[in-house]
């Protein structure tokens, strides 16, 4: 499907890359909440690989980060679900 | 000995005066040079809401600390950081090659933006 020009799906198909490895980073700092927080979903769970599209490499360095900044209580384990 | 590129995060009870403050940062500095490190830089963040309670106290005094140290420092460190009732919590890593180059080019101030373009796309949206 991805390879056909003329399948009626393909406008719809966002190719994935990850963004890590094209900004050229090597390490993920777990200071860095900005960027932390941009992969992570409203209640503080670890987006998964399929919606980000992280590179299998960053995506193991990015969920070391994420759990040093809980640790560090920089990022929260869970946050209440807000109604 | 051969010395190691390290790093260490730690927060403080925020619930005391400003020269307690001091002081306890000094300490933790002696600490790591009388067992054989030498400090690279101390950043204070200062106090900052937590994103969880710890011991029923909702804000921290948050120091980072960079210093060169062998091996053997760490352990005696840790210990007298445990022991000490107004370090809340502390977290020490070693660098690695990557992590070393990754923290110069922060010092630099020319990191790899990595949202720059999404922004754009986003703000052509609205458009």
């Amino acid at each position: 499907m991805i390879n056909n020009p003329s399948h009626p799906k393909k406008g719809h198909l966002k190719s994935k890359e990850c963004k890590f490895t094209k900004a050229g980073i090597e390490y993920i700092d777990y200071k860095d909440i900005d960027t932390l927080t941009r992969f992570v979903n409203d209640q503080g769970k670890i987006l998964p690989r399929r919606v980000t599209g992280n590179s299998a490499k960053h995506q193991r360095q990015f969920s070391t980060a994420v759990k040093r900044a809980r640790f560090m209580a920089l990022i929260p384990y869970v946050t209440e679900n807000l109604r | 000995m051969k010395k190691e590129f390290y790093e260490m995060l730690y927060i403080l009870n925020p619930v005391q005066d400003d020269d307690k403050f001091k002081e306890l940062v000094d300490f933790v500095n002696n600490q790591i040079e009388q067992n054989g490190g030498e400090i690279v830089d101390v950043d204070e963040w200062g106090t900052k809401p937590l994103a969880y309670d710890i011991d029923k106290k909702s804000t921290g005094y948050y120091v980072n600390v960079y210093f060169n140290a062998p091996h053997t420092t760490i352990e005696p460190v840790e210990r007298n950081m445990r022991i000490n009732d107004d370090i809340m919590r502390y977290l020490t890593l070693k660098y690695d090659a990557k992590m070393k180059r990754h923290y110069d080019l922060k010092k630099k101030g020319d990191l790899p933006v990595i949202f720059d373009d999404e922004e754009i796309e986003e703000t052509e949206d609205d458009n």
